[in-house]
């Protein structure tokens, strides 16, 4: 059957205008992407910061706790740790529902990695400036508050940026636990109508585009923050 | 050990078994490729660079798992039968060499413009002035961010589950739903174990990795 704007590809016969047919359903996937990478990135800068501000603050048992953590997060696979969540939990009486567990998982595993980009940020601040603030008599809270924050958090804008995009595109991790996001909808329609190349093509696109936003996005946050040279 | 767990054991040896095998193959396969990328994409030939780019920031900018997903749906569509392994293998390979297209041409980058002259100088040819000039030098500031990656994708290797790829999460998870049947899955446990393997192949990867950056930058 021939239609509009088909093209013939091998064996396979490409239909521009399932895409359209299917826009609904894969809209109702993007969304829930769109709000699960939302809190998971937002929820992975929060345990980054914490974290991050843990570790600079060398209270002894606490920063080896997070970078035990960390070492943990960042060491295995995103997708078992899902799983862990998932089907794991419920032998401990902890039952997550599917979004649940994904927003979680995506937090706790950007957070790891976001501890890391802030704890090399606020490393990064000169010692010279920190020893500054404490002769002029600012506590250590004050210093961190107003000297090593500012200027760590700009130096880790671009790892930060990143570990979001990853968060975004991990978010198709979901799958694992069937929660019905834009990659699950999108291999659904798949196996129930074999439009391969009109899918993905599809998804590639919202994909991309949403991670060329992002970074897009960070830079001009980078460039608005962007300190006097030298600092 | 309990009953349940020798056969379980004996089963993701199995699975972890393809890990490695996943793991290796393709790293290999993406550092030759990577390798040719990120050298070519240094060149002032928009003709070479362009499709690079392109095919570099597809394969980055993708989730892996969309990607391995289309490989295995695409390739059957056009008529070519691919077990699932293989199609992971696919996947992989262009995720990973992409990546480390990116982290070659970063270090080739990297090194003085003046290096490359005085190899001309020498009626080195371009091959020639890669191999034996630039990319030995190169090969120190590429290595921390190579090693990372390798960590990266031992654990990406954990998604060719999801297309069905016998590796180590999917014989966890056939084990799992195995003793599901028998009446108590083990879930916690195995999945447990499961992290507790890919963090002792990860660990060592991550720490080599951050030691040679710390060399570097000292």
């Amino acid at each position: 059957m021939a239609g509009p704007g088909q093209v013939h590809l091998l064996l396979y016969t490409f239909d521009p205008a399932y895409v359209l047919r299917t826009l609904p359903e894969l809209w109702a996937g993007l969304r829930l992407t769109l709000a699960i990478s939302a809190i998971g990135i937002a929820g992975s800068l929060v345990v980054g910061l914490a974290g991050g501000a843990l570790c600079a603050a060398r209270v002894p048992i606490v920063g080896s706790t997070v970078g035990l953590y960390v070492e943990l997060f960042r060491n295995t696979p995103l997708i078992v740790q899902l799983f862990f969540l998932y089907f794991g939990l419920p032998e401990l009486h902890v039952t997550l529902s599917a979004f649940t567990a994904g927003w979680l998982g995506l937090v706790l595993w950007g957070g790891a990695y976001n501890v890391e980009n802030f704890r090399a940020g606020f490393g990064a601040v000169n010692r010279g400036y920190q020893e500054a603030a404490r002769a002029l008599g600012m506590g250590a809270l004050a210093t961190f508050l107003s000297v090593v924050l500012p200027i760590g958090l700009r130096i880790s804008i671009p790892s930060l940026t990143n570990t979001c995009i990853s968060v975004l595109k991990n978010s198709s991790y979901l799958i694992a636990i069937s929660l019905p996001e834009l990659t699950t909808t999108a291999i659904n329609i798949v196996s129930l109508s074999f439009r391969v190349f009109e899918m993905f093509g599809a998804i590639a696109i919202v994909y991309l585009a949403l991670v060329w936003a992002l970074s897009g996005m960070m830079a001009v946050v980078e460039r608005r923050l962007a300190l006097p040279e030298g600092a | 050990m309990p009953g349940w767990a020798l056969p379980v054991a004996r089963n993701m040896a199995g699975g972890l078994e393809a890990t490695m095998l996943l793991s290796v193959v393709t790293a290999i396969a993406a550092m030759l490729a990577g390798v040719v990328l990120g050298s070519l994409a240094t060149v002032r030939s928009p003709l070479v660079t362009v499709p690079i780019r392109a095919y570099v920031e597809l394969w980055r900018g993708l989730p892996i798992i969309v990607t391995l997903f289309f490989i295995f749906f695409m390739l059957p569509a056009v008529g070519i039968r691919l077990e699932a392994f293989y199609a992971a293998l696919i996947g992989l390979t262009l995720w990973t060499s992409a990546n480390c297209a990116e982290i070659v041409r970063g270090a080739v980058r990297s090194i003085p413009r003046g290096q490359h002259l005085a190899a001309a100088a020498l009626g080195l040819t371009w091959v020639g002035t890669m191999r034996h000039v630039i990319l030995p030098q190169a090969v120190l500031r590429m290595l921390p961010p190579l090693v990372s990656l390798l960590a990266n994708l031992v654990q990406s290797t954990a998604l060719a589950a999801i297309i069905g790829v016998l590796e180590l999460t999917q014989s966890a998870q056939r084990q799992i739903a195995r003793l599901t049947i028998l009446g108590d899955s083990h879930a916690l446990e195995i999945l447990g174990a499961v992290m507790l393997v890919y963090f002792l192949l990860c660990l060592p990867l991550t720490r080599v990795s951050a030691r040679l950056e710390r060399g570097l930058a000292r």
